[in-house]
Order: C-alpha cells, then structure tokens, then sequence
C-alpha cells in the first residue's frame, strides 16, 4: 500500500491546543517562536524552551510522532553544538594543540540549539494540532495574500497525488527488474522517472486549470469557514503574547544578563 | 416543440502544433435529451466537450447553448448552464476538502453564504456523500472521488450536464450507481445529459440518442440503429454491447426477432414477449446454414 505523509494524523485528537482557534493559534505560536528567536541571553532562551516543551506536553501529540519528526530536524541543528565551540574567539576552556575550545563559543552553541529546537517544538502545537487545510484557511483569513494561500492548498492537494504518481511509476519499474541504486544506470533511471513525473505534473496542470474555469475560477480561490473565537482563545492567545513580550522586557531590563 | 440545449455547427479545432481534432462538427441536442457520444481513442471527443462551456472556442465554427453563442457570452453564464465532469477526479476536486470542492462553484457563481451551504447540502444528500464533508480527496476511494466530482458540478444546479468517461475505471457496483445517479437526475430534473463514453455496456441505459466522432460525426442515431450497424462499428474501433451479441447469435440459432435487445432489461422483455407469442416456449434449432451464420458472426467482432 502507499504510504502519504501524513501531517494531519494526529489533527484530531482532543486537547487545549486542538481547541485553540486556528487564526489565534498561528498568531500567538509566531509571536512566541520569533520572541525565543530573537533572544539572546541564555537563562530566558532556557525559560523559553522549557515553555515549548510545556506546551509541546499540553498539545498531546504522540511522543513517536514528535521523535520521529525532530531527528530529521536535529541532523541539522546539532552540528552548531560541534561547530561553535571550536571556531568563536573568546576565553579559552581549555585547549589540545592547535584546536581552541572556548567559552562564548559552547555559549554560543548551546544557545543556537536551544533556539533552534524550541522554535521547532512550537511548530507542533500550532501546525500538528488543526488539519492542515484548515492552518490554511487561517492563514487566508489572517490576509495572507491568496495567491500564496492557494500556492500552499495546491501543494497541499496535489503532493499525495504525485507521491503516488512517482511510487506507481517506481513499482513499475521495480517490476520490471529495475533495482534502486546509487550505480549512474539507476540513478539515470530516476532521473528519467521524475522527467516523467514532471511531464505529467505540467498535464495535470493543465486539466485542473481547465476544470477550475468550467467552474468560474477566476484568480482567486475562495471558501467558507466557521471559525469563532470564544474567549478562552483570547485568554490563551493574549497569554502566549504576553509571555514572548515579558521574555525580551526582562532581557532589556537587564535582569538576567550572563 | 422540442428546445435546442446546444446546437454546434461547422465546428473545427486544430491543436497548437497542428494536428486537426474536429473537423466541420454539427450537431444539436434537445432539452432533456441524454447524448452519448462514441468514438475511437483521439476522436476528439473529450476536446468537443470542452467547446460546451466556452473553455476551448474554436477557430472557425459556432457552438450555441440555449440560443447564445458561447463566444459572445461571459464564461461566468455559460458555466451556470452548462457543467463538465472531467474524466480523472483527481483533476476536478482540486480543494482540500470535499465541502470546499462542493462550495467553490457556487461561491464563484456569486451566491450568498447561506445560498451557497444550502446547495452544498442539498447535492450531498442526493447524491448519498453524507459524512464525506470534511475528507480530504485523497483519502476517498475510486467510486467516491467520481461521485465527489459529480457533485463539485451539481452544486452549481446545470441544465446540461456534460460528462467524460463517466464510468471509466469503476468496479461494478459504483459503475451501477452512477448510471442510477445520472438517468435519476435527467428523470426527475430534466437535466440535459451529454456524455462521452467507451462503455457501450452504458450506452443504451443513457442514451437516446448516440453520435459516432471520429474527427467528424460519422454517424447519428438511436443506440439500436447504430449498434445495428456493424460496419460503421468496425471502421471506428467501437463494440456493441453483450446483450446484443448474445441475440445475434441466438438469430443464427433461430431465434425470431427483427430489433436485437441492447441491455438486460430489454432482453426480459423481448424473451417474455416471444415466448407469450409462441405459447409458452422458444424454439431454437441448427441448421446447415447456422453454422457459417455463426462463423460470419464471430469473425465480424474480431476486429480485423
């Protein structure tokens, strides 16, 4: 059977962060993560990744589901941990020859993980928690501009029909003894799969336009929704704001300054 | 007196690199007359039915729809009027959710909120997708995603319906309900239906009258005239149905009967009434010539 990427499978579980509004969610999430972003004093980052975990907690999404979607993400973000260290000047930890270990640099580092992975753990919340059409309906409400919004419904709609288009041609090929490889026969095979899937992509294109129109498309996609905000998602909204404005209010208070 | 739904004349289309699909097409289609349009592969079939809503205008000819030329009208009317099923679902539910395929039409058509919900609600109930509101296309089935777009096209309440390739690649039972869905909605609404169809099987259950395309309309008639005629079947890469094979051969056997019955319906009834005629039972029987009329038979549906 094929299998599709599924962001939406645990969309509908219950919890307060399933409940939140869609529109709320996006605001309050964004503000949050672009706050612990833009920190830079290690004690508060530290609050504010404790905060995503919290939340992350609050959101009750699998643990595997989580696991699974931040070794992806840690591939990229851990090397800062190796790097940093060794290439910013500053006080020296101790060091071996020529290789200079320093203090601003594990500072350095640690801080960009900590960043890195609250900013991806608060994604969770806010994406993982509502179906994705509807994150976009949101978004379209929030005034993004629709061209985007239906460049985001498109990919949305047509990614699982292309995935299974490229496994149908793979089986394909597989059953006709083709083998996946890294030798240059087989990855010019691939290469001639995706020319394929690309061709099709572009004929699709072409028939949905064509669809769209009998339908009275002209330019922009629109659609109902039922959203309503109730006032606990103000409450939970103006909390998670409030929360990202006090991190940067203690930051330039020079409160906890290292 | 009969009104025009659509009337085509003269109508050519060549593709961009050359290739001439129609050639001097003519044909018109009464209000709630079902049309099925048969044709071997690359007749221009699918290409004709796009010239119906104003999507494809040819460079020469005219194409008429309740008296006004497609050309000189918005698309934003014909569409109202006249609503295309396309062959491949997965090219006409293009929202993430089946609601908002069901929506989009309506909301382009201008109507209000509630009008539009309204209809969306009335095309799930009559075509039986309660439940199916929130899914997303691809998590439906063949049979559903066909249906699904059935109904992205009834919410915007056509007179014609145009169809293509209605009930391509279904199993045996969704086939079933669409034809139901289809000959219900002419029955009860009056719905002009114009379908473009491999499926001689479907044919005679939805059709009142068939044109042959091939480029050009080769031939027109009822489904019986023009499965009658086996040489026009053959030089257009088309068959008959079981029905009226399965009596063709029964002829050769010497079964009486001057029309050959197209579906299973109309095989009861001609059996009973042949068999009310002869009190009581059928008299079949070999003879020298049954043989070579059967030799004759087969060697003509092979398609050579």
């Amino acid at each position: 059977m094929i299998e599709y990427p599924e962001i939406d499978r645990y969309a509908s579980l219950d919890s307060p962060m399933h409940r939140f509004d869609p529109r709320a969610k996006v605001i309050a999430f964004l503000f949050l993560i672009f706050s612990i972003v833009l920190l830079n004093d290690l004690k508060l980052v530290l609050i504010g990744f404790i905060v995503s975990i919290l939340f992350l907690i609050a959101s009750k999404l699998p643990f595997h589901f989580v696991i699974q979607h931040l070794k992806g993400v840690s591939l990229f973000i851990l090397p800062f941990l190796v790097i940093m260290p060794f290439t910013v000047k500053g006080n020296e930890i101790f060091s071996f020859y020529a290789i200079k270990v320093t203090y601003e640099g594990l500072r350095y580092g640690i801080l960009v993980v900590l960043k890195a992975f609250s900013a991806v753990m608060l994604i969770f919340p806010m994406i993982a928690t509502t179906k994705f059409e509807t994150t976009l309906k949101a978004l379209d409400k929030l005034k993004v501009p629709n061209i985007l919004v239906q460049m985001l419904m498109f990919t949305y709609r047509y990614l699982f029909v292309f995935v299974n288009v490229f496994q149908r041609l793979l089986i394909a090929m597989e059953s006709r003894g083709f083998k996946l490889g890294t030798s240059s026969y087989a990855l010019r095979t691939i290469g001639n799969a995706l020319g394929m899937l690309f061709v099709r992509s572009y004929e699709r294109a072409e028939r949905v336009y064509l669809a769209m129109r009998s339908r009275g498309y002209a330019g922009s996609q629109k659609t109902l929704v039922g959203f309503k905000m109730c006032t606990k998602d103000y409450v939970l909204a103006v909390f998670i704001i409030a929360f990202a404005v006090c991190l940067h209010i203690v930051c330039y208070a020079g409160v906890g300054v290292v | 007196m009969r009104k025009e739904a659509i009337t085509i004349r003269n109508l050519c289309y060549t593709y961009p690199d050359g290739t001439k699909v129609l050639e001097d097409v003519s044909l018109e289609v009464y209000e709630g007359e079902r049309i099925a349009i048969v044709g071997p592969n690359g007749a221009g079939k699918t290409t004709l039915l796009l010239h119906l809503n104003g999507i494809l205008r040819g460079s020469d000819g005219q194409v008429d729809v309740f008296g006004k030329s497609v050309d000189k009208v918005k698309r934003e009317e014909i569409i109202k009027d006249v609503g295309i099923v396309f062959q491949d679902p997965d090219d006409q539910l293009f929202m993430p959710t089946l609601f908002d395929d069901l929506a989009f039409g309506p909301i382009n058509m201008g109507l209000k909120e509630d009008e539009v919900r309204e209809r969306v609600e009335k095309t799930i109930l009559s075509l039986g997708l309660m439940g199916y509101e929130n899914r997303c296309p691809h998590h439906l089935s063949g049979g559903e995603k066909k249906k699904a777009a059935l109904a992205a096209v009834m919410s915007m309440e056509p007179r014609i319906l145009v169809l293509d390739e209605p009930t391509a690649n279904l199993d045996p039972k969704s086939r079933a309900e669409l034809i139901k869905i289809v000959k219900d909605l002419n029955e009860r609404e009056g719905i002009t239906v114009i379908m473009a169809t491999h499926d001689v099987n479907a044919v005679p259950a939805l059709a009142d009258r068939v044109f042959v395309l091939n480029k050009r309309v080769i031939a027109e008639g009822t489904a019986q005239e023009i499965f009658s005629d086996g040489d026009l079947m053959n030089a257009n890469n088309l068959g008959v149905p079981e029905v009226f094979k399965l009596f063709e051969v029964l002829r050769c056997f010497g079964y009486n009967c001057e029309e050959l019955p197209l579906s299973i319906d109309e095989a009861i009834e001609h059996l009973t009434r042949t068999v009310e005629v002869n009190g009581g039972h059928i008299h079949l029987h070999i003879h020298e010539h049954t043989h070579d009329e059967v030799k004759k038979l087969r060697s003509k549906y092979e398609h050579h």
